[in-house]
């Protein structure tokens, strides 16, 4: 089996190249899905017997939420992949997701209060679910004021990757908090195991907001890829050739 | 077949009793997204002029 396919991922060069199509691709996508997605959960998805049109909440807080720690999966595999492989790329996306991450976080932790309002009669409690969300923006947050401190881009990814692993043992504690404690939280909308508790109508807008979110979040985190790489190879003669084109 | 689920236009923006809830978040939503991808945009452009500034000044020091 040929590993060049994953070589080619050291390059920063072949990787800017080619992000670039990836970027606009996930752009026109996300963008078509996410209409889809929010048009037909606003307007078309069925109104819920006991929540009212809340609910409709469900279908930017759960993508949003999903992809919150999704993303700090996707920098404990980059950690692992820069700390084997020493892969100069792999620092990169963990810098670019940590922003990203953060920003679906806080929007998770928003749109689940506002949520709450209606459904609970509060904004906030203190439950397990929503405390180790807020744990989760900590950790981005201190990823992102880590990096800030230290000048060295090598040494300050190497304590970014320690501290994304250490992390890591928050995302269990916030799939199974609904189950290990009482908590005002629902248990999950949708699982991969189990058929959904909801009919179809209300579901299908809500996986097609889900896979728009996740091309949105593709989207942004390589465009964020492409201005860090830029930055970090300024030194090299691809970038002078391409600053001298632009 | 997909049927809207409102009487109205008006009907659908109040969202009753729950519009004052569910749009301000899809607003939010909206301005995270456009925000994060204009500050993409904008750190690429200010990474290339910066290269750009930097390759002019190393050209002028060799003259």
């Amino acid at each position: 089996m040929s590993w060049r396919w994953f070589h080619q991922w050291g390059s920063p060069r072949w990787f800017y190249e080619r992000a670039h199509r990836g970027q606009l691709v996930c752009g026109w996508l996300a963008l078509i899905l996410l209409m889809v997605g929010s048009i037909w959960g606003l307007g078309f998805a069925p109104v819920d017997y006991q929540q009212g049109n809340s609910y409709r909440i469900i279908y930017l807080h759960v993508p949003v939420a999903f992809l919150a720690q999704s993303m700090y999966a996707a920098m404990a595999v980059c950690a692992v992949v820069l700390f084997v492989w020493k892969m100069k790329l792999a620092d990169v996306a963990m810098q670019a997701i940590a922003m990203v991450g953060l920003a679906f976080t806080v929007l998770s932790l928003v749109s689940g209060a506002v949520w709450g309002k209606p459904t609970w009669g509060t904004y906030w409690v203190w439950d397990a679910r929503l405390t180790s969300m807020v744990i989760l923006g900590f950790l981005y947050l201190g990823l992102i004021g880590l990096r800030a401190a230290i000048q060295d881009p090598d040494q300050a990814g190497k304590a970014c990757g320690i501290l994304v692993l250490v992390g890591v043992v928050n995302l269990p504690i916030i799939k199974y908090s609904v189950e290990w404690w009482n908590t005002l939280h629902q248990p999950a909308s949708l699982k991969l195991t189990e058929k959904p508790t909801m009919p179809a109508s209300m579901w299908v807008p809500l996986l097609v907001n889900l896979l728009g979110y996740y091309i949105a979040a593709a989207y942004l985190v390589l465009g964020s890829m492409r201005a860090i790489v830029i930055g970090r190879e300024r030194r090299a003669s691809w970038v002078k050739e391409l600053a001298g084109r632009a | 077949m997909l049927e809207f689920q409102f009487e109205s236009l008006m009907a659908f923006l109040e969202m009753a009793p729950h519009g004052a809830y569910v749009w301000p978040v899809y607003v939010l939503g909206l301005l995270v997204l456009g925000g994060l991808s204009w500050v993409n945009q904008r750190q690429h452009r200010q990474a290339i002029r910066l290269v750009k500034r930097q390759f002019e000044r190393e050209e002028k020091h060799e003259s």
